[in-house]
C-alpha cells in the first residue's frame, strides 16, 4: 500500500487531532440510535424533544463554558451552583423592587415592569457574577487560598446568601418569603427554548475565540499547563487569573437569569442543586483535564450535548423521573470518559489487571450489586423485580470472576 | 582495580533490546558487569542508558532478550522484585517524600514493626543514624528529607540501597546537582561501597568522573552498543569521539570578541533573607555587562547565583536594595513582564519546572513570549504563528519533526534550544542564562556555546551561570565569584583557572 494521498492525511491529521471530539460526536449519535430502537418516544413529537434537549443543553452548557475555561486555566470552580442562585435571585430581586405602583389597583405591578428593569436586572445579576469571580480571584492569588477551597466556601456560602437576601428584602417589601417570584411578562419571553441555545452557541463561539484565536487564550493554556513557567515567561498569571473566576462567575449569572425566567421565581432551596458538578463533569468528559493546560471549547459543548442525551436516553426507556438516574449517569460518564482516555495513555502494548489481587477480589461484588441495584430498579417493584436484579448481581460476579481469573493466569503464563 | 572476583558475571544483559511504539530505545545489546567492578555506561541523551537502568531496576518490564543476575535468568515484573535481587537505583531526580524524616525514608515500604504492629521508630533512627555516619552524612535522621540539600538526599538514597543489603548499586548522573565538596565525599562513599564488593553501574556524562572511577567503559549511541572498554585501554577523546561518532569542535573560539559599551550595570545590590541565618541571599553585588560579552556567575549551590538572576529579572517577589541600571537609565522591574518589556530575557535553570509547557506544541513554546507578534486583527493568525516558531527552528538548527510536534517528543538540548529561541524572538538586550546545558548531551552544549558565541557578536550581552568550571572557563569573557550570596572575585578570561575560581566560591566571608 502506498501511502495516502495527501488530502486523506491532511483529513487523518485532523480526526487525529480532534480524536475526542469525533468520539463524542459518535457517542452522541450511537445513544440517539440505541434509544430509538428501544423506545419510539421521540418519534411521537421529535420537535418538543429536540426542543426539550437542546434547552436543557444549552442552560447547562453556558456555565460549563465558564467551568471547563477555569479548569483549563488550571484551576477550579465550585461555585457555580450557588452562583447561579445568587444571581437569578439578584436579577428576580431587581425586578421586584423596581416594579411600578399601580395607583388605580393599589399595588406593584410585578407583571409588568418594564423591558429597561428587566435590562437592568440582568446586567446586575450578571455584574454579581463577575464580583463574584472576583473575589474567588482575590482569596486565591492574594490571600493564597487553593481554589478548591475558595470556590468551596462559596458554593456553601452563597446558597445561604441568596436566601437571606431574599427574605430580608422581601420582609422590607412587608411580605417575607424565600422564593421570590419573576413572571414578568418581558423577562418572561427568555423562557422561549432557543433563547438558551442562542445564548449558549454565541458565548460557545466567543469561548473558542477567546482560547484558540487569541493571545490571551493561548496564554491561559500555558498558565494552566506551567505557571511557574507562565510568569517567568512575562505572563501576567493574576490577570489572567482574573479573566477565568471572572467567566466562571459571569456564565453562572447569565445561567441563573435563564433558569429563573424558564422557572419563574428564584428559590434558593432547591434551584440547580449540585450543577457545578454536573458542569465539571461535562468538561471531563469533553475532554479538560483536571491536572489543567487540556481542553478544547467544542469539545466542552460537545461534552455537555453528551451528557444531556444519554440522561434523557436513560429517562425515555426507563420512563421514570430523569433525575432519579441523573446522578448515576453523571458519574457513570465521568468514570467512563477519563478511565478511558487513561486506559488509552497506559496502552504501550500492554495488556493490564483489571482486578489484581485482594483490591480486584473485593471489587467484583461491589460491580455486582450496582449492576443487581439498577436492574432491580429498572425491573419495577415487583416480586419478579427482585429476581431479575439477583440474577443479574449473579451472572456479573461470575462474568467478572471469570474474567479476573483468566487475566491472572495469562499474567502468570505470560 | 580490585580483582574480579567471579567468573559468572553479576550481570549479563543478553540481547536486550526494547522499542517504545516504533522507536528503538534499545537494539540488541550484550554487555557483562563483572562482581564487583565500577561500570560506567556513556552516550549522549537518547542514548539508550536510562532504559537499560530501567529494565534493570524492574522499571520497564516489557523487552525482548534476557537478564542474567549471577548467571540466574531473571525477568523483573516491578522494582521489588530488582530489590529483592539485591540491585538499587538512585536515580537523577531522587524519589523521596519530602514531608517524612531521612529515617522514615530509608525504611520506607520495610518499616520495622514492633510487638503489636506498632511501628517503631526509634529502632529506625539508630539503624538510619548508623548508616548515615557511615556515609559521613552529617545529618539528624530525624529532619524531613524536604529540608536537607539534594547531596545528603541523596546520600538517603544510598543509604536505602545499604540498608536494602543490595550488591548492584546502579546511579544515574548522582553528581548533577552536588557541590564539589559533596562530589568528594560521593567519591568516598563509593570507594568504601566497592571495598565491600558492591558492584557499580555508574551513569554519566562528565568525563572527568568516569575517568576517575570506572574500572570499564560501556559506549552506548542510538540504543546500540558501541564498545567497551578497560579505562586504562581508552582516552577521553576516544570517548567522547565513540559517544557523539563524531569530533567535538573544541569549543574554544578563534578570535576574541569586542565587548561594547555597558549595557546592564548593578549597583550595591543586596537581596534580603528574612528568618535565616545569613540574613541576606545577597549582600551588596556590583558588576557591569558590556554588549557582546559572557559575564559567568560562578559559585557553589546556594551561593546566590540564581537568586541574582532573578532580580535582574524582576522575578523576585521581596524587596531589594541597590541600583539596576539599563542601557544607563534605572530600572526596577516588580514582574517578569516589566523585564521582557526592557529587554531582558531569562532561560531557567529547571527546564521542566521553569521552562517547558509540557501540554503545548514547539509552535507553541517557541512563540509564548511573542504571541502578539502573530495576531491580524487582534486574533491570532496560524500560518504567521507557523513562520514565526520555523524561523526560530531554522535560525537555531533545531531537530524537530515540525512547529506542530508536541514539545516533549525532542530531546533535552532541543528543548533547550526552544525556550532560548522563545527570548531571541523578544529581541533582547541582556540574556540570563541559568545553567542552561543542565542535563543537554554534549552534542548540544557545543551548539549551545557557539550560539552564545554568535549572539554576542550580533551586539547581546550574556549573562551565564553553570555548575561546571570549565564551561565557564570556556565561554566567559569574564566571571564573577559569589560565595554565600557576597561576591568574592572577579577574573577576566585569560587569568581565570579552575583553581583559583574555586579557592574565591568556598572563601569563608566574614559574619553577617
Amino acid at each position: 500500500m502506498g501511502p495516502p494521498p495527501d488530502s486523506a492525511r491532511s483529513l487523518l491529521g485532523l480526526a487525529g487531532r480532534y480524536r475526542n471530539e469525533l468520539g463524542l460526536a459518535i457517542a452522541i449519535v450511537l445513544v440517539l440510535g440505541i434509544t430509538l430502537i428501544f423506545n419510539q418516544d421521540y418519534l411521537k413529537n421529535p420537535g418538543q424533544n429536540v426542543k426539550d434537549i437542546l434547552q436543557q443543553t444549552s442552560l447547562l452548557g453556558i456555565f460549563a463554558l465558564g467551568a471547563a475555561i477555569v479548569i483549563i486555566s488550571g484551576g477550579i470552580d465550585l461555585s457555580s451552583g450557588s452562583v447561579i442562585v445568587l444571581c437569578g435571585s439578584v436579577c428576580a430581586l431587581v425586578m421586584l423592587v423596581l416594579a411600578p405602583y399601580d395607583i388605580f389597583k393599589g399595588t406593584y405591578n410585578v407583571r409588568d415592569v418594564g423591558l429597561a428593569v428587566v435590562l437592568l436586572a440582568i446586567f446586575t445579576a450578571v455584574l454579581t457574577g463577575f464580583l463574584v469571580g472576583t473575589f474567588h480571584t482575590w482569596l486565591i492569588t492574594v490571600i493564597k487560598l487553593p481554589p478548591f477551597v475558595a470556590t468551596l466556601a462559596s458554593l456553601v456560602g452563597l446558597r445561604s446568601l441568596a436566601k437571606i437576601l431574599n427574605q430580608q428584602v422581601t420582609a422590607q417589601l412587608g411580605n417575607e418569603q424565600t422564593t421570590v417570584r419573576a413572571d414578568d411578562v418581558t423577562f418572561g419571553l427568555l423562557r422561549q427554548w432557543w433563547v438558551a441555545l442562542l445564548v449558549f452557541l454565541v458565548l460557545g463561539f466567543l469561548c473558542w475565540l477567546l482560547m484558540n484565536r487569541t493571545v490571551i487564550g493561548r496564554h491561559l493554556y500555558a498558565m494552566g499547563g506551567n505557571e511557574e513557567a507562565a510568569r517567568l515567561s512575562g505572563i501576567r498569571v493574576e490577570r489572567l487569573k482574573w479573566l477565568a473566576y471572572s467567566l466562571g462567575g459571569m456564565t453562572s449569572a447569565i445561567a441563573g437569569v435563564l433558569f429563573v425566567a424558564k422557572i419563574g421565581s428564584a428559590n434558593p432551596s432547591t434551584l440547580a442543586v449540585g450543577y457545578e458538578l454536573n458542569a465539571i463533569a461535562a468538561a471531563v468528559v469533553g475532554g479538560c483535564s483536571l491536572q489543567g493546560g487540556v481542553g478544547l471549547i467544542p469539545g466542552v459543548m460537545l461534552g455537555v450535548l453528551f451528557l444531556r442525551v444519554v440522561i434523557d436516553a436513560v429517562a425515555k426507556v426507563v420512563r421514570a423521573g430523569s433525575d432519579d438516574y441523573q446522578g448515576l449517569i453523571v458519574g457513570f460518564l465521568v468514570v467512563l470518559a477519563v478511565a478511558f482516555n487513561e486506559l488509552r495513555r497506559q496502552a504501550g502494548g500492554q495488556r493490564k489487571e483489571l482486578f489484581p489481587g485482594l483490591l480486584g477480589l473485593v471489587t467484583i461484588p461491589i460491580l455486582a450489586l450496582l449492576a443487581g441495584i439498577v436492574v432491580y430498579d429498572l425491573s419495577g417493584p415487583t416480586a419478579r423485580g427482585l429476581q431479575s436484579g439477583g440474577i443479574a448481581a449473579v451472572c456479573t460476579l461470575v462474568v467478572l470472576l471469570v474474567c479476573k481469573f483468566l487475566q491472572g493466569r495469562r499474567q502468570a503464563t505470560g | 582495580m580490585p580483582e574480579l572476583k567471579s567468573i559468572i558475571p553479576a550481570i549479563a544483559i543478553r540481547h536486550v533490546s526494547k522499542r517504545f511504539s516504533g522507536v528503538v530505545a534499545l537494539d540488541d545489546v550484550s554487555i557483562d558487569i563483572m562482581t564487583g567492578e565500577l561500570h560506567a555506561i556513556c552516550g549522549e541523551n537518547g542514548a539508550g542508558k536510562s532504559t537499560l537502568m530501567k529494565i534493570l531496576a524492574g522499571v520497564i518490564t516489557q523487552y525482548e532478550g534476557e537478564l542474567r543476575i549471577r548467571g540466574m535468568p531473571r525477568h523483573f515484573r516491578d522494582t521489588r522484585q530488582a530489590e529483592e535481587a539485591g540491585i538499587s537505583i538512585i536515580h537523577q531526580e531522587l524519589n523521596l517524600v519530602d514531608q517524612l524524616s531521612a529515617a522514615a525514608n530509608i525504611f520506607l515500604g520495610r518499616e520495622m514493626s514492633g510487638r503489636g504492629g506498632w511501628i517503631h521508630n526509634r529502632r529506625m533512627e539508630q539503624a538510619a543514624q548508623q548508616l548515615l555516619d557511615e556515609l559521613e552524612c552529617p545529618i539528624d535522621p530525624r529532619q524531613p528529607a524536604g529540608e536537607l540539600r539534594v547531596g545528603d538526599q541523596q546520600l538517603i538514597e544510598i543509604a536505602k540501597a545499604l540498608s536494602l543489603r543490595s550488591e548492584i548499586l546502579i546511579m544515574d548522573e548522582p553528581t548533577s546537582a552536588l557541590t564539589e565538596a559533596e562530589v568528594e565525599r560521593l567519591f568516598r562513599v563509593i570507594g568504601r561501597l566497592r571495598k565491600r564488593g558492591v558492584t557499580i553501574l555508574y551513569i554519566s556524562h562528565k568525563m572527568d568522573e568516569v575517568f576517575r572511577l570506572a574500572d570499564r567503559i560501556t559506549v552506548l549511541r542510538d540504543g546500540q552498543l558501541v564498545k567497551t572498554l578497560p579505562r586504562h585501554e581508552t582516552t577521553r577523546t576516544e570517548i567522547t569521539h565513540l559517544m557523539v561518532g563524531r569530533e567535538i569542535e573544541s569549543v574554544h573560539f578563534p578570535e576574541p570578541r569586542q565587548p561594547g559599551d555597558v549595557v546592564l550595570e548593578v549597583q550595591g545590590l543586596s537581596r534580603a533573607w528574612p528568618g535565616h541565618a545569613r540574613q541576606w541571599r545577597l549582600r551588596d553585588i556590583h558588576f557591569q555587562l558590556h554588549r557582546g560579552e559572557v559575564l559567568g556567575i560562578a559559585g557553589l549551590m546556594g551561593a546566590g547565583r540564581t537568586e541574582l538572576l532573578e532580580c535582574l529579572f524582576g522575578a523576585a517577589t521581596d524587596p531589594l536594595e541597590g541600583r539596576i541600571l539599563l542601557n544607563g537609565s534605572l530600572v526596577l522591574f516588580r514582574h517578569p513582564a516589566e523585564a521582557l518589556a526592557a529587554g531582558i530575557g531569562l532561560v531557567g535553570e529547571d527546564r521542566k519546572r521553569l521552562g517547558l509547557f509540557a501540554q503545548l506544541s514547539v509552535r507553541d513554546n517557541i512563540n509564548v513570549c511573542t504571541l502578539h507578534h502573530t495576531t491580524t486583527v487582534g486574533l491570532l493568525s496560524g500560518p504567521r504563528q507557523r513562520r514565526q516558531a520555523e524561523q526560530s527552528v531554522e535560525r537555531l538548527a533545531i531537530k524537530t519533526a515540525g512547529v506542530e510536534a508536541p514539545i516533549t517528543s525532542l530531546s533535552g538540548g532541543n528543548q533547550q534550544k526552544c525556550i532560548l529561541g522563545r527570548w531571541l524572538l523578544t529581541n533582547p538586550d541582556v540574556l540570563l542564562l541559568d545553567d542552561p546545558t543542565r542535563g543537554v548531551d554534549v552534542g548540544a552544549k557545543a551548539e549551545l556555546y557557539r550560539l552564545m558565541d554568535q549572539l554576542c557578536r550580533q551586539g547581546l550581552g550574556i549573562i551565564l551561570t553553570s555548575s561546571e568550571l570549565p564551561e565557564l572557563l570556556a565561554v566567559c569573557d569574564r566571571i564573577l565569584v559569589l560565595s554565600e550570596g557576597r561576591q568574592t572575585a572577579e577574573f577576566r578570561r585569560n587569568e581565570a583557572t579552575e583553581q583559583k575560581i574555586m579557592e574565591a566560591a568556598t572563601a569563608r566571608v566574614g559574619g553577617a
